[in-house]
């Protein structure tokens, strides 16, 4: 199988030397094409912070990330621009669209962006939208949508570039239950029908559940992994559930 | 504490009070330069007729001042405004902390208090530098010499300056307690998060819109053309009507139809952030047309008055020149002093005391007989008579009822020996028309073309020559009169007598006409009836011309000034104050992985399109207003647009320029910050 993403020994500090704050302590994983895995720890974890090194908006203490082959830690910032818009597609928690464009048209910014001839903007636009259900959104903007609409349209921009890797942070951290379910499937249908490879953070087992994998990383390190494997969702969901009580919530420690 | 925590505000809010502090400098130094005329102009050999002249100016200048002040205070106000949004959350956490609305209001006056001081510092020490540049200025419009060349500086002027703007700051600490004490904490906590409702018209109503902007607009370029500026009819009306109507709907429906029909065009459309640009721009100007308009019509303002102020001061100069014949002109009308009609005007003088003959290098008097023939029954079509005299009605009448004027041909020619003219030869049954009237000159050329017959005293006379004679024959008039064989004109009765002369070397109006007015001023000893009723000077007309030249461009230039500061101010502020909601907008295109150049190129062209769209119909409404100013005023085309029009754009680039630069370069600080934070 392919590596798309290969971290490796990543390290994140914050602070000078007085105080130093490990934020991703020697982290290293990697993530086959067409795998759909979630990050899952509590706040403070350090799963932010390794999401934001691997989306290359922020810059790795030390360790390597190879995304596609390519060690992104070594690329000046006008490459990781170019790089960003290329390989990595992005979801975010409060959804991210331009609230003066529709929604066809934000999908079709990060072609645009991308450089895309103007002829296969609207083709590429259009199909993607079909996949996610979207098509009847398309021409309304984002103050006419519901929450869970305009994260389907934000997923189908991540995915109209045709990105090696999908990083979604806290996709479902905005939504209701129902909606976070819809967006959920349809992360599956992408991830089994159009083999997209996605990377998801987020401290909520239900919405992890959906994955094949699921990292737990605790104080910067990964703590532990389980892998799907041939286990329904629900029994997944059992799994993870007992992984969290391993882990403690905040104050498991302490008492 | 509260001392530190506001110097520190203000040195860190710097970039956010850049556009304040260059509006408020601005303006002080306007304000500081053109009040401290006076003390300029105390520097300057000045004769009475200029002193006068340059009173009434600052008299002016000074009652326009509080004009530009209200205006100022508002731009101020305006900008204080745009500072509290800008700071919402940092006030919130003021409050959250606990500190009293009084308190944080007197935080911001404090930080706003100490802005204002550095722009006063500034300002003042721009405008005692640049009013040196005005009052050599001022001393060569007024062909005069300064006495001696040192910086001024105008004590009355800074305290008149510091004054007004004192007043403007306490209205502006009212309006800053006010504004705050209406703020709510939810508000400014969440005031980030908040989303502008969009507006977004529908397709038909851009594209009806904006045809209507366009028949407004040509319908009143046309009526004012076909106006002509000559007078205040219904064209005249409807044409201002409709242009301001015309551009508030261009406005309106503009971006909507800029938008859609790029749209049409999807190789442009999808072409890298065009799409994001122009949404920018669509969402920004939907909710801002009107103001957008209104600084639209304020910069069509200034572009006139400025091209036009300036013009108008050098097409006097040329005129100028065609009524100064000779250096006095003594006028006596003969119904008015009856008693002196048959007297010598030189006579009457020499038996008051004055002898020609030791002032003047030359005279002549001249008698101007009243023809029966008046101007309306020479044939004037309407249209000529409408041109001459504007189309006033009490005019119309006077023309028509004027009496046509003769000299003889010996007064005529020593006139024009006096200005080292040609002399004139006319036989017995010829007259000829000599005059500087520019108006009347075209139809009379056609009437002596045509053959036009003069009958006087019963005789027939005919054109000498086919053109009018282009001679001044007294001092500051132009008016037209004809040339008759010294015969030809006894029996008519002498209207007018006028007496001109040139001086002598060595005397000037300080000497003969201060001699003249010891005479036969009222109080003085011995008065006695004057020789004449009327006097005029070739300097009087020369340092009046001088004063309105320097009147009509020094208001032109400060009014305009004013304007174009309050217009690029507020184009600045409104898209400073949207730099903030852009920020979350630009952070996101950065995340999707747009270029830096990319994000520059589209902030530049989001505030370009917002500054040059109204500059560019302001253009377009100037060039067809101009043009129609220029045929009014300056009906021989005597005027040179060139020169103030390369000013105009010298002022605009600096201004206006800077103006823009500093929202760019302002809105890219914003950008980066909100960039660094995330």
């Amino acid at each position: 199988m392919q590596k798309i993403l290969s971290v490796e020994h990543l390290e994140k500090y914050y602070g000078n030397k007085g105080n130093v704050t490990k934020a991703v302590d020697d982290v290293s994983f990697s993530l086959d094409k067409g795998e759909f895995v979630a990050i899952m720890g509590a706040s403070g974890s350090g799963k932010t912070t390794l999401l934001n090194c691997i989306s290359t908006i922020d810059t790795a203490t030390a360790g390597h990330i190879f995304i596609n082959g390519q060690d992104i830690t070594s690329l000046n910032s006008k490459k990781l621009a170019s790089f960003r818009r290329d390989e990595l597609g992005f979801i975010f928690q409060d959804f991210s669209l331009l609230d003066t464009l529709t929604a066809f048209e934000n999908i079709a910014l990060a072609l645009s962006i991308n450089n895309t001839p103007a002829g296969e903007i609207d083709d590429k636009v259009n199909g993607v939208a079909h996949q996610l259900m979207i098509d009847d959104i398309l021409e309304k903007y984002p103050y006419q949508m519901s929450g869970g609409q305009k994260q389907r349209v934000a997923a189908a921009r991540a995915i109209v570039t045709n990105p090696s890797l999908i990083l979604a942070d806290e996709p479902t951290g905005a939504l209701d239950s129902k909606s976070a379910r819809m967006l959920l499937e349809s992360f599956e249908s992408l991830n089994k029908n159009l083999s997209a490879t996605i990377l998801m953070v987020t401290h909520d087992s239900f919405t992890a559940s959906y994955c094949q994998r699921v990292l737990f990383l605790k104080d910067g390190k990964v703590f532990n992994e389980i892998d799907r494997g041939s286990d329904s969702r629900k029994q997944l969901f059992g799994r993870i559930i007992e992984v969290l009580s391993l882990l403690g919530g905040d104050n498991a420690n302490v008492l | 504490m509260f001392y530190k925590l506001a110097l520190k505000n203000a040195r860190k809010s710097m970039k956010d009070y850049t556009i304040f502090f260059l509006t408020v400098a601005f303006g002080v130094c306007l304000f500081y330069m053109f009040n401290s005329l006076d003390a300029q102009t105390a520097m300057m050999q000045l004769n009475q007729s200029k002193y006068s002249m340059i009173q009434q100016l600052i008299q002016i200048i000074s009652g326009i001042s509080i004009f530009v002040a209200v205006i100022l205070g508002f731009l101020i106000i305006y900008a204080n405004r745009f500072l509290i949004k800008r700071r919402k959350k940092e006030i919130g956490l003021y409050m959250t902390l606990g500190m009293g609305r009084g308190k944080i209001s007197r935080l911001l006056s404090l930080e706003m208090f100490l802005i204002a001081l550095l722009a006063l510092a500034v300002g003042l020490v721009a405008g005692v530098f640049l009013s040196q540049g005005l009052s050599v200025l001022t001393a060569k419009m007024f062909q005069t010499n300064l006495t001696s060349f040192r910086l001024i500086f105008s004590a009355g002027a800074c305290r008149k300056t510091l004054l007004y703007f004192g007043i403007m700051f306490l209205i502006v600490l009212i309006f800053n307690a006010a504004s705050v004490s209406r703020l709510e904490l939810i508000d400014l906590l969440t005031a980030g998060k908040k989303n502008e409702t969009l507006k977004i018209r529908k397709l038909w109503i851009s594209v009806v819109g904006f045809i209507a902007a366009a028949v407004c607009l040509v319908t009143a370029y046309v009526l004012i053309i076909q106006n002509g500026m000559m007078s205040l009819d219904w064209k005249f009306k409807s044409s201002i009507v409709l242009g301001i109507v015309g551009t508030f709907l261009f406005f309106f429906s503009l971006s909507g139809f800029l938008l859609r029909s790029v749209q049409s065009n999807k190789r442009v459309y999808y072409k890298g952030l065009n799409m994001f640009i122009l949404r920018q721009f669509n969402s920004k100007i939907n909710t801002t047309f009107v103001s957008v308009s209104i600084i639209c019509l304020m910069l069509l303002i200034t572009i006139c008055t400025l091209s036009s102020g300036i013009g108008v001061a050098s097409s006097i100069a040329q005129i100028t020149n065609g009524l100064t014949p000779y250096d006095v002109s003594l006028s006596r009308y003969v119904q008015d002093t009856g008693s002196l009609q048959n007297t010598d005007m030189a006579e009457k003088l020499k038996s008051d005391g004055v002898d020609l003959n030791k002032y003047a290098s030359d005279y002549v008097e001249t008698n101007y007989y009243e023809l029966s023939i008046k101007l309306g029954d020479l044939p004037f079509t309407e249209k000529d008579i409408a041109e001459i005299t504007q189309s006033r009605k009490a005019l119309i009448d006077q023309f028509k009822s004027s009496h046509l004027n003769a000299i003889t041909l010996s007064s005529y020619n020593h006139l024009a020996k006096m200005q080292g003219k040609k002399e004139l030869v006319l036989k017995g049954n010829q007259f000829a028309i000599v005059g500087t009237a520019d108006k009347m000159k075209a139809p009379m050329n056609r009437f002596l073309q045509n053959g036009l017959t003069l009958s006087v005293n019963g005789k027939k006379f005919q054109p000498a020559e086919k053109q009018v004679i282009s001679m001044g024959l007294v001092v500051g008039d132009n008016s037209m009169d004809a040339v008759l064989p010294d015969d030809a004109g006894k029996g008519c009765p002498v209207k007018t007598q006028v007496l001109c002369m040139n001086y002598k070397h060595g005397v000037t109006d300080s000497t003969f006409i201060k001699l003249l007015d010891s005479i036969y001023s009222k109080d003085a000893k011995g008065k006695t009836t004057p020789a004449y009723s009327s006097q005029i000077t070739k300097q009087q007309i020369i340092d009046e011309s001088a004063g309105i030249s320097v009147t009509s461009s020094y208001v032109a230039i400060y009014i305009s000034l004013v304007f174009l500061i309050a217009g690029a101010a507020i184009l600045a502020l409104q898209q400073l104050s949207e730099s903030s909601d852009n920020a979350e907008r630009y952070s996101l295109l950065r995340k999707l992985g747009t270029d830096e150049k990319m994000l520059n190129h589209a902030l530049f062209t989001q505030i370009g399109l917002y500054f040059l769209l109204p500059l560019l119909l302001a253009i377009v409404h100037s060039v067809v207003g101009i043009s129609v100013v220029n045929h009014a005023i300056f009906y021989n085309g005597h005027y040179d647009i060139t020169q103030s029009s390369f000013l105009t754009v010298l002022i605009f680039a600096v201004v206006y320029g800077g103006y823009f630069l500093a929202t760019y370069f302002g809105s890219k600080g914003i950008l980066r910050q909100k960039a660094e934070n995330t």
